[in-house]
């Protein structure tokens, strides 16, 4: 095969891993408690401003970095569901709507405040890296971060395979009245759902951050491409974002590279649009 | 029913002052309306782009003003396109102002300079850089600001006359990249330099756009890595420009000269963010930091006037944005208001089309003479020009054109390699 096709396949497999990662929280919290979390973006931010200024501050490698950075948001999804999802878990889907596109205004202004409009990077040892073979050139910090993005959905996977929780979660995302009936507890569940979804975001944040850069509104450079992925992959399947997310890498370096770099967004979301039309649950979701 | 007393009295009150206000001034100041977006998104350069001007002001009033009558601002503030028009009528109709000076922002300028053509009054454009204000033949507008297309053109002309013959290379066997943003603003630049590099006969290999909101741009280096261009001319905002950069590194894509046309590849967070690798990218600008030699006659007592004043009254020294303020300003009270002798917007239209300043003349080092109503850019400065700078030692040098240049140009980009190891191997 032609080099700069084998290239293109690894820059956009590369790329997908990315979107993928970024679209695990989205699909859980979607999936499980059926809100669009349009908030999912400044999650992100938010994670990226806490790789950023902890490894700042402390000199901390953004991927041990994620050793605070995961509980932590774990615990800020936690607090997050808490406070203001679970007072509207059973109000019409507009009022929910408000209440995330709200969060997302409130996070994204309070960053803006907090840290300016500044464009922030950090500088690690490996943040240009790239590994050379045979004429093929793979960046080391997205390479990482493909890897874990697998590690990290097949972790998930077992999770709510084999333990109690992860199977209530499921249980949950099937038919919420019939697991209530099981005597699940659905707003402990709800909450570590939640949890989970916001540490996945966390984890995607501080991958993101050697080879991305922070500031208030990057969040909405991605979540847009998340959502498309979250639909593509079918909306409650991790297999699915996964999937959907290297598929969308793949033509977006594609249809750049051949087409033209100006309509590649237009591409994907043609491809969204007939997702939407020709099979509304995703490649992997249920009916 | 009493408040209603008080209302109606409040109102009449209002009304009496209007009529008392606005009339018997016009005859003893010099009354020019200030359009500008004074409050909102775009605030915050529109009243630096203002301060300038009010410093042009403080140096004719303190001299006694423009044959013995003070000049005097007319605030208006045009937050969007239809305010800007609203606010415009306003002017014209109720305080009957014969010249408008604005805007900084190009759609603003656009939407507002057409209320004025309408009723003959003039406009004085200050610092919005759109093509198409100039472009449709008016007779009342005039702008002292280079246009965003001359920004693409000298990025060319640059790559003609130094580029070609330092490298050894015929200019027209030079292949060429265009990458840019595809809003308004990347658009207009990016076309001008294909269209300016292809008129020179040069190979323009690649001319690619893409939404400044990507996340990846990637295609847009393997292009370049297909297409192999000696120069990449790139117009970028700061996010797209970071990206490129990246990637362009990730991806061991070496160019031996890349020219940024502004915005990204000009702002403090270039070097911020890439440290030595920020350096020797070329950046074009209007004139700032220039060398000194070009200024004539007391130019340059004037400038640094102006610049200590604007320290003094607004706690920074001026940049762009304020200095294209003063100078608009600056050339309207001191040269064309004085010839015309009054606000009457024929003369004042003479006036300014008999304008003819040399290199050197205003604060910008570039002269001014306006295009006539058939010419295609009737009423754009055309001896405006931007400057090509360089990044080096992580700060903004002016090296193009020669006469305005502190600094050497150096080329060619080192290769990503050589970087790592810190060799450069520039021509002499």
């Amino acid at each position: 095969m032609d080099i700069t096709v084998l290239q293109l396949i690894i820059n956009g497999l590369l790329l997908g891993g990315m979107y993928a990662l970024i679209s695990i929280g989205l699909t859980l919290i979607f999936g499980v408690l059926e809100i669009i979390n349009f908030a999912h973006g400044e999650f992100l931010m938010l994670a990226m401003y806490a790789a950023f200024w902890l490894f700042q501050l402390y000199g901390i490698d953004p991927y041990l970095s994620m050793v605070i950075i995961l509980p932590l948001f774990f615990l800020i999804g936690v607090l997050v569901q808490r406070v203001t999802i679970q007072p509207i878990i059973n109000a019409p889907p507009l009022n929910q709507i408000f209440m995330t596109v709200g969060l997302s205004m409130v996070l994204q202004n309070v960053a803006l405040f907090v840290w300016t409009a500044d464009y922030r990077t950090v500088k690690t040892t490996y943040s240009g890296l790239t590994l050379k073979t045979a004429g093929l050139l793979i960046s080391f910090p997205r390479l990482v971060a493909f890897l874990l993005a697998m590690g990290l959905i097949a972790a998930l996977l077992i999770f709510l395979k084999k333990t109690y929780t992860g199977k209530a979660i499921r249980a949950l995302a099937q038919e919420r009245k019939a697991a209530m009936l099981m005597g699940i507890n659905v707003y402990r569940t709800y909450q570590i759902a939640f949890g989970i979804g916001s540490a996945c975001v966390g984890a995607a944040g501080a991958m993101l951050i050697p080879v991305y850069f922070v500031f208030p509104s990057v969040g909405s450079l991605f979540v847009l491409i998340a959502f498309v992925v979250v639909i593509l992959g079918g909306y409650n399947s991790l297999t699915g974002s996964l999937v959907g997310g290297l598929i969308i890498g793949v033509v977006e370096a594609f249809s750049g590279f051949f087409i033209s770099p100006h309509l590649k967004e237009a591409i994907y979301f043609v491809i969204f649009i007939l997702i939407l039309l020709f099979k509304p649950t995703g490649l992997f979701g249920r009916a | 029913m009493k408040k209603r007393t008080i209302g109606f009295l409040v109102a009449a009150l209002l009304a009496l002052g209007l009529l008392v206000s606005t009339p018997g001034m016009a005859a003893e100041t010099w009354r020019i309306g200030a359009l500008f977006p004074f409050t909102g998104s775009l605030a915050l350069l529109g009243n630096e782009s203002f301060n300038g001007a009010v410093i042009a002001q403080d140096m004719v009033n303190e001299k006694g003003g423009i044959q013995g009558k003070k000049v005097e601002w007319e605030k208006a503030d045009g937050v969007d396109p239809k305010k800007a028009m609203t606010e415009c009528e306003r002017l014209i109709a109720l305080e009957k102002i014969k010249l408008v000076f604005g805007t900084y922002s190009s759609s603003l300028s656009y939407a507002a300079s057409e209320v004025t053509e309408r009723n003959k009054v003039i406009y004085w454009e200050q610092g919005a850089i759109a093509d198409n204000i100039t472009a449709r033949g008016f007779k009342y507008l005039f702008r002292t600001i280079p246009r965003a297309g001359d920004f693409g053109n000298l990025a060319v002309n640059f790559a003609n006359e130094v580029v070609a013959p330092k490298l050894k290379m015929d200019a027209k066997k030079m292949k060429v990249g265009i990458m840019f943003e595809d809003s308004l603003y990347g658009t207009t630049v990016g076309n001008s330099a294909a269209k300016k590099a292809k008129e020179l006969g040069m190979d323009v290999v690649a001319t690619e756009s893409y939404s400044h909101k990507t996340v990846d741009l990637s295609s847009v280096v393997m292009i370049f890595k297909a297409k192999n261009p000696d120069v990449v001319i790139a117009t970028s905002y700061m996010e797209d420009a970071i990206l490129f950069w990246r990637q362009a590194k990730e991806m061991d894509l070496n160019v031996k000269v890349f020219i940024g046309t502004g915005a990204g590849h000009g702002m403090p967070e270039w070097a911020r963010i890439f440290g030595n690798e920020a350096n020797y990218i070329f950046n074009i600008d209007p004139p700032i930091g220039i060398n000194p030699k070009v200024f004539k006659g007391n130019t340059l007592a004037v400038l640094n006037d102006f610049r200590e004043r604007f320290n003094k009254k607004f706690g920074h020294y001026p940049a762009t944005h304020a200095t294209a303020g003063f100078m608009a300003a600056h050339l309207l009270f001191e040269v064309v208001l004085p010839k015309a002798g009054s606000l009457d917007p024929e003369a004042v239209r003479k006036a300014a089309l008999e304008v003819d300043i040399p290199e050197g003349g205003t604060v910008f080092g570039f002269g001014v003479k306006f295009a006539p109503p058939d010419n295609p850019a009737a009423g754009q400065n055309l001896r405006g020009i931007p400057v090509l700078m360089q990044w080096q030692e992580q700060k903004l040098w002016v090296v193009y054109p020669a006469s305005f240049a502190v600094r050497e140009p150096l080329l060619p980009l080192p290769t990503w390699e050589e970087r790592a190891k810190g060799v450069t191997k520039f021509i002499k």
